[in-house]
């Protein structure tokens, strides 16, 4: 049966970023370069060409745009200027929008507007919020204890309900993410014991990037940057949300009034030195452009995400000093900016970029599974071909 | 027979010749020969002490017979006969035995490589023993020349020959001049405008007092040799037959051009059924009329370009029609002017992007937007109409060469790349200008490489797409080479015809006209009034079938005497006396 093919679709993509990809003419020198291409899953060519035929129902079942990490070789290697890194993660931004069930991804990347009135619209709420809650209930020249302005249990609890929001929208995407690789895109069913066998890969590769970190560049005596600071900004983020949403009483206040609980606290330095190197290295080359080639183009989407994730940063820190320097109303107040950037943050994860903390692992571990699957029906059919012969 | 005195000369050619075979031997055995004065050895004979080496020995020694031992006459007889004129004698008492390309280059054996050089070269000998000092003629070049076709080529080759001071009749069938090219609207890859081309060109030969124009006209005869053509022009004017007009000429420039291929032999794209089916050139009519639309008088939404409609395939034309990859191209500019709104989906083989600025063009096709899709040559897509829930009117079925799938292309109009191919009437063409055509009707160039606009036939030059399908510029080109090699011979007046060619012994000839017909040159001609054959010597290339097929012996090839012959043949089986 004939596939049709759907030449609108290269306007639809556009929005996405992927503007260059009609150039490309297939020669494959970005699959030769890769350092992950191999016979199993071969990208980017394979990936170019569905694009620019709109062979849609291919795209979304594909697990390869979440193999490629963009160390950019293909980009600088192409014949045609066509892209190919770009391409590829201009791929998984349609990919977080098809995931997406609510459409909401598909609506901020159409349109930085939607993102921007999104993102204020969380964050005036918040605010209104906090400081009625605060005003009604607390003192807004305490910070500790149960007169707080803010009171830590009610962090707490306000934090994890955001959190269930993100993580509720994240499950159904991700669920999505799986039906439509390992279910809509394959042709067999999958054994339940190949889940089971490549399991370890999920945790693997979500807290070593290892994957990122075999990237070549072209200069090969420096260690590959990008996935250390990557790594950095990733554990440092992880730490956060562990700290924030199981830790939060312990974090901000000692039994004794503000004092550090370097039990916890420890956690808590080593994050935000994760997290600023993170943001500032990726600042830099964004604004330089010039030694990796993926900060090349910079998606408004991306910038939206560094600027609050900069916010989220500095505000703590400054909550942090002001409240240990006993200066407990400004504290006050700079917790709640902290916290109006925050909650737009998380629930903006789902839909965006940021999700492929979840997608990535993910994509790793289903695409061991489909490996396995592939080599076996290779080997069978190439058995049943000589046994025919 | 004057004293026959023989200077033979053994050529080393570095270490070519004589790393397999023993030069001394061969120059001791042949010194021992009758009539050999002296034998010589050299390193390279073809190098100016050789030659010099050679006009000493003639005058010195009185030597009246050359013979070379060395490589391929192709390669050096020219060097040889010219050393021959410097010393004073006439340049055919010479004769080259080959003891490279047929002996050294070929052979392990030393041993036997040497005889075989002994042999060759004694064959030699004894050949040029017989040898008679022959003179080359001279014959009048007429100036005026004749162009057939008035296309691009024609007009170029015409207004080249008149701009230089000399007569040009210029033969054109139809009414106007132009050719294809009056049908295409812009070029690739610059977009200039063809019309444009045209135009400065067609104004140039109208003014032009020097090129005789004749449209309605065909040539209907052709007689005489190079330099002294007679042509019978013919005009027709609706049914009327106009008096025919007879021109002397010294050469003739063939430039009749192509014919698009006829896009319903290929019956699964449907063409001639489907009404938004259309070759190229119905396009360029409807760019020309300012509106490219399906037959409904509808904006096409889908246009599909379909590329090697009767070129690159087995079944229809084997060869590129060079043309359509570029031409492909610049509709897909000149669609998305028309229409932004279109998605064109090009659909090709190879993309033959060759010439300057081709592969820049390729690539702002592609900027514009443009799916490119690959199919195999020899699995053509398939067009049927669409379903009435499809949002585009037909579709094309085709397996994808880069993607390896089996896809389907919407479209609403789909245009038919057709290639070139040679004109019904080539074939009469070629008879009356006595050229040969390949197997797909093309004329053939006398050298594809060194001789691209001659033909076998002096004072036949052909130029533009009868010779194969190619490009505006190299068409120009080809035209501007015609030109200037007609300029060469007529600035020089007089043409020279080689001293070797048949001749009928009129006594002998019975007159039965077989050695007429078997002419690969048309050479022969018949006279009636005295009842034998004739050769024009100009047009003999010297081939000896006429010398070979005539049944009472009456030919005699000059140079390839039966005598000459036969005692090349006594010597290679060596009948040679040695106490003669």
């Amino acid at each position: 049966m004939a596939i049709r093919i759907n030449p609108k679709f290269i306007d639809d993509l556009d929005r996405f970023g992927a503007e260059d990809v009609q150039l490309c003419y297939q020669c494959g020198d970005c699959s030769a370069i890769c350092a992950h291409s191999d016979e199993i899953f071969t990208f980017p060519r394979k990936s170019m060409r569905r694009l620019q035929m709109g062979l849609e129902r291919k795209i979304e079942t594909t697990l390869e745009p979440w193999l490629c990490y963009y160390c950019g070789q293909c980009s600088d290697l192409c014949p045609r200027e066509a892209d190919p890194g770009e391409t590829m993660m201009s791929l998984r931004r349609w990919l977080i929008s098809r995931y997406d069930f609510t459409g909401i991804a598909r609506q901020f990347y159409k349109s930085k507007a939607s993102e921007i009135i999104y993102v204020i619209g969380i964050a005036l709420l918040t605010g209104l919020f906090l400081f009625y809650y605060g005003f009604s209930r607390g003192d807004f020249h305490v910070y500790d204890g149960k007169e707080a302005f803010l009171p830590s249990p009610f962090i707490h609890a306000f934090d994890l309900m955001i959190g269930s929001l993100m993580v509720f929208f994240l499950a159904i995407n991700a669920f999505r993410m799986w039906y439509f690789t390992m279910i809509k895109g394959v042709t067999i069913k999958i054994p339940w014991w190949l889940y089971v066998k490549h399991l370890f890969t999920l945790p693997w590769h979500f807290f070593t990037q290892q994957r990122y970190a075999s990237c070549e560049t072209s200069d090969k005596s420096k260690l590959y940057m990008p996935w250390i600071v990557h790594l950095g900004l990733m554990l440092g983020y992880v730490i956060m949300l562990v700290l924030v949403m199981g830790f939060i009483e312990q974090f901000q206040y000692g039994p004794e009034g503000p004092e550090i609980n370097w039990g916890v606290h420890i956690f808590g330095y080593l994050a935000t030195i994760g997290l600023s190197t993170g943001i500032i290295y990726f600042i830099l080359n964004r604004l330089n452009k010039k030694k990796y080639i993926q900060y090349k183009k910079t998606h408004s989407t991306d910038w939206v995400f560094i600027i609050l994730l900069l916010l989220i940063v500095v505000t703590g820190i400054v909550q942090h000093i002001l409240h240990r320097m006993g200066i407990n109303m400004w504290a006050n107040i700079i917790y709640v900016v902290h916290l109006i950037f925050v909650v737009p943050w998380l629930l903006r994860m789902p839909f965006s970029k940021w999700a492929h903390l979840v997608y990535r692992p993910l994509a790793m571990y289903l695409a061991a599974v489909q490996r396995d699957v592939k080599v076996k029906q290779e080997a069978l059919s190439k058995s049943l071909f000589i046994s025919v012969k | 027979m004057e004293d026959c005195r023989i200077g033979v000369y053994i050529c080393n050619c570095g270490t070519n010749i004589a790393k397999t075979i023993d030069v001394e031997a061969v120059q001791k055995y042949v010194s021992t020969l009758p009539h050999v004065v002296l034998a010589h050895s050299y390193k390279y004979m073809c190098s100016n002490p050789g030659q010099e080496m050679i006009v000493k020995d003639i005058k010195e020694n009185n030597i009246n017979r050359v013979v070379v031992a060395a490589c391929s006459p192709n390669m050096h007889e020219r060097t040889f006969r010219s050393a021959l004129i410097k010393a004073g004698i006439n340049q055919y008492l010479f004769e080259m035995a080959n003891i490279r390309e047929q002996c050294s280059w070929v052979h392990d054996d030393n041993n036997e490589a040497t005889e075989k050089a002994m042999d060759l070269t004694r064959a030699a000998i004894k050949r040029v023993e017989l040898h008679e000092p022959l003179e080359s003629m001279t014959v009048d070049m007429c100036p005026a020349s004749l162009v057939i076709g008035g296309g691009i080529a024609g007009m170029t080759a015409a207004l080249e020959l008149a701009d230089a001071g000399y007569m040009v009749h210029l033969v054109e069938k139809e009414d106007h001049l132009g050719g294809n090219l009056v049908r295409v609207d812009l070029t690739a890859p610059y977009l200039y405008s063809a019309h444009d081309l045209l135009t400065e060109r067609i104004t140039r030969i109208l003014n032009n007092k020097l090129v005789h124009l004749h449209l309605n006209s065909k040539v209907t005869n052709l007689t005489g040799f190079v330099g002294n053509f007679r042509a019978t022009i013919q005009q027709q004017n609706g049914q009327v037959f106009e008096k025919p007009n007879e021109v002397q000429i010294g050469n003739v420039v063939v430039c009749t051009g192509y014919k698009e291929f006829d896009a319903s032999r290929i019956t699964h794209y449907g063409y001639g059924k489907l009404p938004n089916v259309i070759t190229s050139f119905e396009l360029e009519r409807m760019i020309r009329a300012g509106r490219i639309e399906t037959k409904d008088g509808k904006i096409p939404k889908y246009v599909a370009i379909i590329h090697c409609v009767g070129s690159r395939s087995m079944e229809f034309h084997a060869y590129c029609s060079r043309v359509c990859c570029m031409t492909a191209l610049k509709y897909v500019h000149e669609i998305k002017s028309a229409n932004p709104q279109s998605y064109i989906s090009d659909v090709y083989v190879d993309m033959h992007a060759f010439g300057k600025g081709h592969e820049d063009f390729y690539r702002r096709s592609s900027e514009a937007k443009t799916l490119f899709l690959m199919y195999e040559k020899n699995d053509r897509p398939v067009i049927r109409r669409g379903d009435p829930k499809d949002d585009c009117e037909m579709l094309i079925e085709v397996n994808e060469r880069l993607s390896g799938e089996q896809i389907e292309i919407p479209a609403d109009l789909i245009v038919l790349m057709v290639g070139m191919e040679a004109r019904e009437d080539s074939g009469e063409v070629a008879r009356l200008v006595n050229i040969s055509q390949d197997k797909e009707g093309w004329f053939i160039e006398s050298h594809p490489k060194l001789e691209p606009v001659a033909t076998t036939t002096e004072g036949i030059f052909i130029a533009g797409t009868c010779v194969a399908p190619k490009d505006i510029p190299d068409t120009v080109a080809q035209a501007r080479a015609t030109a200037a090699r007609i300029l060469a011979k007529i600035s020089k007046g007089k043409i020279e015809v080689d001293a070797v060619y048949s001749e009928v012994n009129e006594e002998i000839c019975s007159g039965c006209r077989l050695c007429n017909k078997l002419c690969p040159f048309s050479a022969i001609e018949f006279n009636e009034e005295k009842k034998h054959s004739h050769v024009i010597s100009a047009l003999c290339k010297a081939c000896g079938v006429c010398v070979a097929a005539c049944p009472s012996s009456a030919l005699k090839g000059r140079h390839f005497t039966d005598a000459q012959l036969l005692a090349q043949i006594d010597g290679l089986i060596n009948t040679f006396q040695c106490a003669e």
